[in-house]
């Protein structure tokens, strides 16, 4: 129950980080994602059955300000979860140098599969460009070892955690 | 004879399995939420989450709000250490100034006293704030200094605008604390001045809401827009030299005209007098 409310307050830290970030950084025209990163970082921790849903809600919300699609985020945020429960089996997420790679490699990823399934079911272009992806996602990265030291310090080795 | 060994069936695991299943079903779903059009089942999905998420997207942009004010908060305070630093060089320069202001005058009296001049007037007075105005009476105003501060009937008052140090009107009553200041543009205020051009001398009235006037110049009397007109030696009340105001005009071509009537726009507006200084004892040291 514990690990839970940990788990829920995590998550309401991500999506006020997510905003704040976002709004900062779109001045600058950078697609910063660091809502992915928390995603990231939450199934670099979290068994699957708490981190694939998790990762999903983290999509849902960003959806949930979309006016023309609707699931698209929750796609690519459980396919971004897929990757990193794969990649957990090779890399060592406690190590810096994954965490950076691997934010970097997904937000880029998420923007571009965004952009294609928008064109695909909205047959309406989404492209934020390729400099603003590229600095959104070198900025979320940058970031990403400050949002895995958060969580894995805040859920810690609890009953909802892989190491638990 | 050759044995056939029979190879084992891949057996797969529930944990495996549940492994599959997880994010199968979330991207199914996914899928779903997307094939599906915005108005039926999503848009009550959307009414949902926005009971969930309305608070959290409330919170977050609060926060993020927050952290753009402290941004401002933080160029303000850095603006103003800039500020800071920029006025304590004014002010060292201001006393650099002074220094040297003092220097000067004591040479000036120097001099005055060896080619026995009359010497210059240096105001002495006290600062006061404006602490009443008639609503009725826009050229009257109630200051709060009086005859514990040594401000005596007939006292000139000044007052600072743009920066210049210009007439503001004379004291006409006075209790122990707060005093009455008859402004320049009342119809009852008049004083003696001159216009810095040629030095004529004439007799400034008030006019009410009409411009300022000054009687008696000389009819040949070269007057132009923008001259500035200061208090003369020869006024009982007003030391002489202070600014009263700029010509913003001359009544010309009347019939029988003997003298021109000059209008004067004053420094010190009515309206806007917030801090005066009174000159005590004639403005003589």
């Amino acid at each position: 129950m514990w690990s839970f409310a940990k788990l829920v307050f995590l998550f309401v830290l991500a999506t006020v980080f997510h905003w704040a970030f976002a709004s900062i950084f779109s001045y600058w025209g950078l697609s910063v994602n660091i809502l992915l990163a928390f995603a990231a970082a939450f199934c670099a921790v979290l068994k699957p059955a708490f981190g694939y849903p998790v990762a999903f809600i983290c999509g849902l919300f960003l959806d949930f300000f979309g006016t023309k699609l609707f699931g698209n985020n929750a796609f690519t945020f459980t396919v971004c979860a897929c990757i990193v429960y794969g990649l957990s089996e090779r890399f060592d997420f406690e190590a810096v140098f994954p965490q950076v790679v691997t934010v970097f490699g997904l937000v880029f990823l998420a923007g571009v599969l965004n952009s294609l399934l928008f064109l695909w079911f909205t047959s309406a272009a989404m492209w934020p460009g390729f400099w603003g992806l590229l600095g959104g996602a070198l900025i979320s990265a940058f970031f990403a070892p400050a949002v895995f030291w958060l969580v894995r310090r805040t859920l810690g080795k609890g009953a909802v955690c892989r190491q638990g | 004879m050759l044995l056939h060994r029979k190879s084992p069936k891949k057996q797969v695991s529930p944990g495996m399995r549940r492994r599959f299943l997880w994010p199968l079903s979330f991207l199914l779903l996914s899928f779903l939420l997307m094939i599906l059009p915005l108005e039926g089942v999503v848009a009550s999905v959307k009414a949902v989450l926005a009971y969930v998420f309305i608070p959290q997207v409330r919170l977050a942009h609060g926060t993020a709000k927050y952290a753009e004010n402290v941004h401002q908060t933080v160029r303000e305070l850095l603006d103003a250490h800039r500020e800071n630093r920029a006025l304590k060089q004014e002010i060292e320069m201001t006393k650099l100034l002074a220094s040297q202001a003092e220097a000067i005058l004591d040479e000036n009296g120097r001099l005055t006293e060896i080619l026995h001049l009359n010497p210059a007037k240096r105001w002495t007075g006290v600062w006061a704030k404006v602490a009443y105005r008639e609503p009725t009476q826009w050229n009257t105003v109630i200051i709060d200094k009086g005859s514990r501060d040594g401000i005596r009937e007939r006292s000139a008052v000044i007052s600072m605008e743009q920066g210049k140090e210009g007439l503001a009107g004379v004291v006409v009553e006075v209790t122990e604390n707060t005093s009455k200041v008859l402004l320049v543009r009342d119809e009852d205020f008049s004083a003696a001045v001159y216009l810095e051009r040629g030095q004529e001398e004439g007799l400034l009235v008030g006019n009410g809401p009409r411009p300022v006037r000054i009687k008696y110049i000389p009819l040949l009397t070269r007057v132009e827009k923008g001259d500035k007109v200061f208090t003369a030696a020869t006024s009982s009340i007003f030391p002489a030299g202070i600014l009263v105001g700029e010509v913003s005009g001359v009544r010309e071509n009347e019939d029988f005209q003997t003298a021109l009537t000059v209008h004067v726009e004053p420094l010190v507006h009515s309206a806007s007098v917030k801090e005066v200084f009174v000159i005590l004892d004639g403005g003589r040291k």
